[in-house]
């Protein structure tokens, strides 16, 4: 429960459900020393420079292990092993095992090939695919084109709740079978991210037959035409994978595959601790105590890098306080980022200016973020007319005062401590934000509604897709879309329109560089921090490689790892000195 | 006696009533739905059209005296829906958690009370003595140590340094049959047990130590010491069986936490217990398993409330006649 990005985050459909790398593809940084050097950079970067660091790619080294057990966490039970009806990350990590997607991420974000290949009209509104010949389910039977067919119609299917992947199925025109193997997939737009929606496991069709989708027995029992197959599932404990002896392609380097239920993050430590848990999310807080812990460093090491996630403070839009963007500015520029970056993250984070993290493509880096500056805000406050006109500390306009609730989420302490910071920093300068916590299910509620004047938020790490339309457009305002903020501004408006159809790549990044520029300068929402992520694990795993999309949701992520030496056996003993992470 | 448990029953079915209508309103008053749930710590943000068409598959757009007689109807016959979460029946979900938990807060209320008895009628026995004194100090120290900082001081200790205990769960990777099992299985249970005891023992220690207190000077108690009886035999014949009157009360009270579990406790230990699937229901808005959770506690509490009194009635003539109550 200690992750921090609970706030209201990007939907992250396609991507996160993304399963591979090609570990040859090159990723960055490649250690070219012994198994646990890591590249992470201890040098706290607060200035928005998508520089590459943090990024470990074990990919290059050859498996000196194979066999053995592989004990992942689960923060929680998965609601369903369901690939289309999966609306959280502990279904996502389980079916990476067992159900290959059609297409795949790999640990650059590009889509490359997985189940299956394919072509684009020249119009960008019909995808032709042809799956793999030697794609078979666990039982030997072969993927087909109609079970691709029956996976997509689910989707759209109102019957059938499917909240990650509805949205990118949006637009769908007809999905048919053109054979055994092939089967062609029409929208009525052309959309420059569209390859991404395919990003998706398959369902088999027969398995489903005369049977109610919503309860189906595979719903619990996933069928698999992937490396592992399913064993069990105890619910709140675990979920037990083994190798399908009937796997093709890519295979994984460990026989089981168990997922242990673990609710709490300080439980999961421990078990780390005691050897039997191979990883685990940690905290910042949980961070610093595993850095200090000579326990740790002598089973663990930890895993840092940023990932696509991004914190900020959505400001509403169409609230008198926060209509006039000189308004936006200069709560802006009092909020000491880097103060937040230094203390709060440690240094172990980046300060933003735009809508995306540094590390995703279309981020702009010459675009510098608005400078902390207290005296420049307080004189934008005074051009807006927000003066402390009756001396009582609190600056007013027409006789209304500069006053508005902060909602929070009750689930992050991130966003909570920023809160606190920018409170006292308006507070100083005669703006009074009173900080409300509220819980999960009732504060995006509330968001998505847009019925806030400021939350605290973040935004979602595993989605490549940098498409600013669902969230940016003044046709996206609630109660349509998810511009919860109400930003409206034409001539982004009208950037955001061209580069959703436009398909050359490089003609669309500039697109996205000016409309970085106008984000920056109209600050829709208070833009914070990119944060890190941060893992404890086991010195017996290696063959990890992180991504800006995280370690997981990427193709093959956690299949390219492997066991390093038995338990307690000299693979698995501590190098000397800890690894440079830890430092 | 006929009359006062009729009596007692009638009271019983409005007060169900009442607790049932006033769960599914709040419930549903409350803010948030299943599906702005969605999406805590996984990052995703469900598009309004997605959000839309949930509400109408779970029939949330419904008004809300429709939604009640829909699903009261659906439990007078015993049907208590699917989850929205999983779309399993309720039912199984509840049956495969019940058991756990069960088990679990048995034996803690049956340590609690081995400890508790003997503790109590033996701090009654001598109020303001040196064992009455020395156990109320530590009991109160106990009672104030937080449960999951217990918890996880237990478990640093007997399971990662000295690694006598398991960590958390119910059992081990690779479950033997046999009394190995057996022993595998009851060292899953011994932290939780005792995590959920120490905190109770001192609620019912005190008790039965102030009622012991209270009658161990009652006439009849002078009296049997008078026919001879040792003080010991004066305590526990004549004294304690007066004292646990206020008990058999307590215990109908405490016995539906059976039900209930400990949410915290199931969390630390990994414990498929019914505490974490209610607080799991709850964060997701799983309305038809936190009605059917609030309905089962209403139920149970009713239920052994009236046994108690029922039992107090049988034990004490004074509240059958109505001369006490």
């Amino acid at each position: 429960m200690a992750n921090p990005r609970k706030g209201v985050l990007l939907a992250s459909i396609a991507a996160s459900l993304a399963a591979g790398i090609f570990l040859s593809s090159g990723c960055r940084d490649k250690p070219d020393r012994a198994p646990s050097a890591s590249t992470r950079s201890a040098t706290p970067r607060p200035a928005a420079v998508a520089a590459p660091l943090g990024f470990l790619d074990e990919s290059g080294l050859a498996p000196a292990g194979e066999g053995g057990t592989l004990r992942r966490r689960l923060s929680g039970d998965p609601a369903t092993l369901n690939a289309v009806m999966q609306s959280g990350l502990p279904e996502q990590e389980v079916l990476q095992y067992v159900s290959r997607n059609l297409l795949d991420l790999d640990s650059q974000m590009k889509v490359v090939p997985g189940l299956a290949r394919f072509t684009v009209s020249p119009d960008g509104r019909t995808f032709l695919f042809t799956l793999r010949d030697d794609a078979v389910w666990e039982d030997g039977t072969p993927v087909r084109a109609a079970d691709a067919v029956f996976t997509i119609r689910s989707i759209v299917d109102p019957k059938i709740p499917s909240p990650v992947f509805r949205s990118v199925f949006d637009g769908l025109l007809s999905v048919y079978a053109t054979g055994e193997k092939t089967f062609t997939v029409r929208f009525r737009e052309t959309y420059a991210y569209r390859s991404m929606s395919f990003v998706l496991p398959l369902l088999p069709e027969r398995r489903f037959a005369k049977k109610h989708f919503l309860s189906a027995p595979d719903n619990r029992a996933p069928f698999s035409n992937g490396p592992y197959r399913f064993v069990s599932w105890k619910p709140q404990q675990e979920i037990v994978l083994e190798r399908n002896p009937r796997a093709w392609g890519e295979r994984g380097h460990f026989d089981r595959i168990v997922f242990r239920i673990l609710p709490e993050d300080s439980v999961a430590y421990r078990s780390l601790l005691a050897g039997n848990l191979e990883e685990t999310r940690l905290d910042s807080t949980g961070k610093g105590r595993a850095a200090q812990d000579p326990e740790f460093a002598a089973c663990c090491r930890l895993v840092e890098y940023f990932d696509l996630g991004w914190n900020y403070i959505a400001l509403n839009n169409r609230s008198p306080l926060f209509a006039d963007a000189r308004v936006r500015r200069a709560l802006t520029m009092l909020l000491d980022r880097a103060a937040i970056v230094r203390n709060l993250f440690q240094g172990s984070a980046r300060i933003l200016s735009g809508p995306w993290a540094p590390d995703s493509a279309v981020y702009d880096a010459t675009v510098s973020p608005l400078r902390f500056d207290p005296a420049g805000a307080a004189s934008l406050l005074d051009a807006a007319g927000w003066r402390d006109s009756n001396g009582n500390g609190v600056r007013d306009r027409g006789g209304r005062e500069f006053a508005f609730d902060l909602l929070v989420s009750t689930g992050t302490t991130a966003g909570r401590q920023i809160d606190e910071t920018f409170a006292a920093e308006l507070a100083r300068a005669g703006i009074r934000a009173t900080i409300r916590p509220v819980e999960w299910a009732a504060f995006s509620e509330r968001v998505d509604a847009g019925d806030f004047e400021a939350a605290s938020l973040a935004w979602s790490a595993s989605d490549p897709n940098p498409d600013p339309y669902p969230f940016w457009h003044s046709s996206q305002w609630p109660p349509h879309g998810l511009n919860s903020e109400f930003y409206k501004n034409a001539d982004a408006d009208r950037l955001m329109e061209e580069a959703r159809a436009e398909q050359d790549e490089s003609r669309r990044t500039a697109i996205y560089h000016r409309l970085h520029r106008i984000f920056r300068d109209d600050a829709p929402v208070i833009f914070v921090a990119t944060s890190s992520q941060k893992f404890g694990f086991s010195r017996r795993v290696r063959g990890l490689v992180t991504s800006p999309l995280g370690m997981f949701g990427i193709w093959p992520g956690p299949l390219g790892w492997w066991p390093a030496g038995e338990e307690g056996g000299p693979a698995a003993r501590p190098p000397s000195s800890p690894s440079p992470v830890l430092r | 006696m006929t009359r006062y448990i009729a009596r007692r029953l009638a009271f019983a079915v409005p007060t169900l009533a009442g607790i049932v209508v006033l769960v599914f309103a709040l419930l549903h008053l409350a803010p948030g739905s299943p599906v702005s749930a969605l999406g805590e710590g996984s990052g995703r943000r469900v598009s309004q059209q997605a959000a839309h068409e949930m509400q109408r598959l779970y029939g949330l757009d419904r008004p809300l005296p429709e939604r009640f007689a829909r699903w009261i109807s659906r439990v007078a016959r015993l049907d208590f829906g699917e989850s929205f979460v999983d779309h399993r029946p309720v039912l199984a979900r509840i049956g495969e958690a019940l058991p756990y938990t069960l088990v679990l807060n048995g034996l803690a209320l049956l340590l609690t009370l081995a400890i508790a008895v003997p503790l109590g009628v033996a701090a009654g026995g001598r109020p303001e003595g040196s064992l009455d004194r020395a156990s109320s100090a530590i009991l109160f120290a106990l009672y104030s140590l937080p449960a999951f900082w217990a918890a996880l001081l237990l478990q640093t200790l007997f399971s990662v340094k000295l690694r006598w205990l398991p960590l958390y769960g119910v059992a081990s990777d690779l479950p033997e049959g046999g009394a190995a099992g057996f022993l595998d299985r009851a060292s899953h249970l011994v932290l939780p047990v005792l995590c959920l005891t120490y905190g109770s023992l001192a609620f019912f220690a005190r008790l039965i130590r102030s009622s012991v207190a209270e009658t161990r000077n009652a006439d009849y108690v002078l009296a049997a010491r008078a026919r001879g009886l040792s003080r010991r035999q004066a305590l526990w014949k004549h004294a304690f069986r007066n004292a646990l009157i206020p008990l058999v009360t307590l215990l109908g009270l405490v016995l539906p936490g059976l039900l209930s579990g400990s949410v915290i406790i199931e969390r630390i230990f990994a414990w498929p217990g019914l505490g974490r699937l209610y607080f799991d229901s709850i964060l997701s808005r799983d309305y038809p398993v936190i009605l059917a959770l609030s309905l089962l506690g209403a139920v149970s509490t009713l239920v052994l409330t009236l046994v108690a009194d029922i039992a107090s009635a049988v034990a004490d003539p004074r509240v059958r006649d109505g001369s006490i109550s």
